[in-house]
C-alpha cells in the first residue's frame, strides 16, 4: 500500500533575453505549494519571488510567504547557496518551501548549462557550477587577537586552572564536552571568542570544540587558553557511516565520511577515545518509540561495540531521547556523557560533564576519560534551581 | 515590508501576445513510499527531466530504518560516460535514514555529474520515508483552534529542535504562546 507520495513539477521558460521565469509546484500527502522566481542572466540572481499554499499543516503556516523575499539577492553560483537558502527561507519561511525553491534554482542552473542556450556574458561573468567549494576554514580569531593574547595575564601552556575555588570545594571539575564554533563549524553561529566568556560566567571549568571534521591547532588553543585564562580541549566531531562521533585524543584531519570500523582502528592506536554523539537523535515530528525501537533492539547496533562511551545528554535532541540513549548505555555499561552541542553562545552548558579527577591538560583529560570516572549533568538547569 | 507581487499576466495580455512562452528546461520529480509488510519500507524516486531520466528506489528496514537495498537505473542521461552506480550505491546500504542522512550518503558515493543526481535523489527517498511518518503524526492533529494551539505546542515541547525551526513554530507565533525557548 502507498503511504506517502510527493511529487514536484518545475517549468522554466526564458521571459527575456535576461530572466529566466521558473515555475514550481510541489504536492504531498501533507503539503501543497507554488513558488514563482524570476532569476537573471548571466548571474542567476534571485530577483523576483512568489508563493503561495494551496494545503498546509497549520494555520500558522501562511505566515511563512512575506519571507520568501529572504531569498531575493541570492546568487546561484555564490558560496554556500544551498545552506543560504535553508538557513533563511528554510527556516524563517518554510523547509518544504526551502526545498521546492532549491529545486527551482537547480533545474535554473541546468536548464542555462544546455547547449543551446545562449547566454551573454560579460567579462567579468562568474563560472556557472552546481555545487561550490566549501569555505575554507581559517582559524583567523587566533590570528586577529593575537596582540591581545600578549596582554592578557600568562598562564603555563597546557595547565590552565579556570576556577580553583571549583576544585576547593571537591565538586570536580565541569567540562561541556560538546562544543561548535562559528570559526570552524559552518553551522555555528557562536565566535569562539564569546563562547569561551558565557562559559567562564556560567560557571563551567572547560569546553571541549568539536567542530565537525575540523581539527585545531594545539598552538591557536593555547592563544586562547591564555587569553582567557580557561581550559580548552580539542576535540573532533567526526560523520562516519554510523553516524557522528566525538573523538578525543586523535589529531589526524579527517574529511568527508570514513566507515567506523576504519575510524575504530586508527583511534585505538593512538589511545584516543570515541564518544557515540547523539546516536538516537530523533526527527522533528516524531521519536523514536512511534518506529517500534526498543532498548534492546537499539543496544544489539554494532556501533555500541565501536565506542568508549556514549552522549547521553545532548541540547539538540529530546528528553525522551536522552532518556532512551540512557537506557541503552546503562544497558551496555558503557559510560554516558553530557554536552550541550552548542551552535549558539547562549546554549554553551545546557548539558556537561561532571569529572571527579582534576584536569588541566588534554593528556589528564584522556586519563579521566579512559577511568571513566565522570557522570552527566545538565548543568544550565541545575543553575536556575 | 515585503515588495508588491509581480502579477500574473491577464488572459487578454496572454491571447495578445505573439509567442508562446516555450519551455526551455522541465523537470518532473515523483518520490513514493510503499508499505510491503510491517517491518520494511520501500521507498523510490523518479526524477525525468530535460536532461536525464533516473529512477532510485531504496529498501528500509524498521525499527531502525536501515537501507537494507539499494537499486538505480539510468533511462536517459545527457553524460557521455556513465559511472558504475551500482558498486557505488553498495556504499550506502547498512547506513540508517535519519538527520544527517544526506550528510553521509555525499561522503559516501563519488563526484560525477550522476552520483550527484543520484545523492539528491536517495535524500528524496529519505525524505519521503521521514514525512510517511510524519504524516501519520501531523493526522491527529486537532482541527478546532485551541486544539490545534494544544497540539502544536506539544510537539514542540517533545522535540525542541522544532521551536523558531520555521515561521510558524517561531517565538512570534500565536502556536508558540505557552512553549518556553528550549
Amino acid at each position: 500500500m502507498l503511504t506517502f507520495s510527493r511529487n514536484k513539477i518545475v517549468s522554466i521558460h526564458r521571459k527575456n533575453d535576461h530572466t529566466l521565469r521558473v515555475r514550481g509546484i510541489l504536492e504531498d500527502d501533507i503539503y501543497g505549494m507554488e513558488v514563482d522566481v524570476d532569476i537573471t542572466l548571466p548571474h542567476l540572481e534571485i530577483v523576483w519571488i512568489n508563493g503561495k499554499w494551496t494545503r498546509m499543516e497549520n494555520r500558522e503556516c501562511p505566515k511563512a510567504i512575506p519571507f520568501l523575499q529572504e531569498a531575493l539577492g541570492f546568487r546561484l553560483t555564490e558560496e554556500g547557496f544551498t545552506q543560504k537558502v535553508q538557513k533563511t527561507v528554510g527556516r524563517k519561511s518554510c523547509r518544504h518551501f526551502a526545498n521546492i525553491l532549491l529545486e527551482c534554482c537547480e533545474a535554473a542552473a541546468e536548464a542555462v548549462a544546455l547547449p543551446d542556450f545562449a547566454v551573454e556574458k560579460p567579462e567579468e561573468a562568474e563560472p556557472l557550477q552546481k555545487e561550490f567549494p566549501a569555505k575554507k576554514i581559517t582559524e583567523k580569531p587566533a590570528r586577529e587577537t593575537h596582540k591581545e593574547a600578549e596582554k592578557a595575564p600568562t598562564h603555563k601552556r597546557g595547565e590552565i586552572t579556570a576556577d580553583p575555588l571549583r576544585k576547593k570545594s571537591q565538586k570536580g571539575m565541569i567540562i561541556d564536552l560538546h562544543v561548535h564554533s562559528a570559526e570552524a563549524s559552518p553551522c555555528s553561529s557562536a565566535p569562539l571568542d564569546d563562547l569561551i566568556v558565557e562559559a567562564k560566567r556560567i560557571g563551567l571549568d572547560g569546553m571541549c570544540l568539536t567542530d565537525h571534521n575540523h581539527v585545531w591547532s594545539r598552538e591557536t588553543i593555547n592563544e586562547f587558553q591564555e587569553k582567557h585564562g580557561f581550559l580548552i580541549l580539542r576535540g573532533n566531531e567526526i560523520t562516519t557511516n554510523q553516524g557522528d562521533m566525538l573523538v578525543f585524543g586523535f589529531e589526524e584531519d579527517i574529511k568527508g565520511i570514513i566507515p567506523l570500523d576504519e575510524l575504530r582502528k586508527m583511534v585505538v592506536q593512538v589511545n584516543g577515545f570515541i564518544i557515540a554523539a547523539h546516536p538516537f537523535r530523533g526527527f522533528l515530528t516524531f521519536g523514536i518509540g512511534q518506529l517500534g525501537l526498543t532498548t534492546e533492539k537499539a543496544m544489539a547496533r554494532p556501533l555500541f561495540q565501536r565506542v568508549d562511551a556514549i552522549e547521553v545528554l545532548n541540547s539538540k535532541v529530546s528528553e525522551k531521547e536522552n532518556l532512551f540513549t540512557s537506557q541503552v548505555a546503562k544497558g551496555l555499561t558503557l559510560p554516558g556523557t553530557g554536552g550541550s552541542d552548542a551552535h549558539e553562545v547562549e546554549e554553551v552548558g545546557i548539558y556537561a560533564t561532571r569529572f571527579f579527577d582534576v584536569i588541566t591538560c588534554e593528556e589528564d583529560f584522556l586519563k579521566a576519560l579512559h577511568q571513566r570516572n565522570y557522570q552527566p549533568l545538565a548543568f544550565r538547569k541545575a543553575l536556575k534551581q | 515590508m515585503v515588495p508588491q507581487s509581480e502579477p500574473y499576466p491577464k488572459f487578454q495580455e496572454v491571447k495578445n501576445r505573439t509567442m508562446v512562452d516555450i519551455l526551455c528546461f522541465s523537470r518532473n520529480n515523483s518520490v513514493t513510499v510503499e508499505l510491503p509488510d510491517k517491518e520494511t519500507l520501500v521507498s523510490s524516486c523518479r526524477l525525468q527531466d530535460t536532461l536525464m531520466d533516473l529512477l532510485v528506489v531504496i529498501r528500509v528496514k524498521t525499527p531502525d530504518l536501515e537501507i537494507t537495498d539499494i537499486q538505480a537505473e539510468i533511462r536517459r542521461s545527457s553524460e557521455a560516460e556513465l559511472p558504475d552506480i551500482h558498486e557505488t550505491l553498495k556504499k550506502v546500504i547498512g547506513v540508517r535514514v535519519g538527520p544527517g542522512i544526506k550528510k553521509i550518503v555525499k561522503g559516501l558515493m563519488g563526484k560525477s555529474a550522476t552520483e550527484k543526481k543520484l545523492i539528491f535523489m536517495i535524500g528524496e527517498c529519505c525524505n519521503g520515508i521521514i514525512l510517511s511518518f510524519a504524516k501519520q503524526v501531523l493526522g491527529k492533529a486537532p482541527k478546532d483552534l485551541e486544539g490545534e494551539k494544544k497540539f502544536f505546542a506539544n510537539l514542540v515541547k517533545n522535540s525542541p529542535r522544532l521551536y523558531n525551526s520555521c515561521a510558524a513554530f517561531s517565538p512570534e507565533s500565536p502556536l508558540m504562546e505557552e512553549v518556553d525557548p528550549p
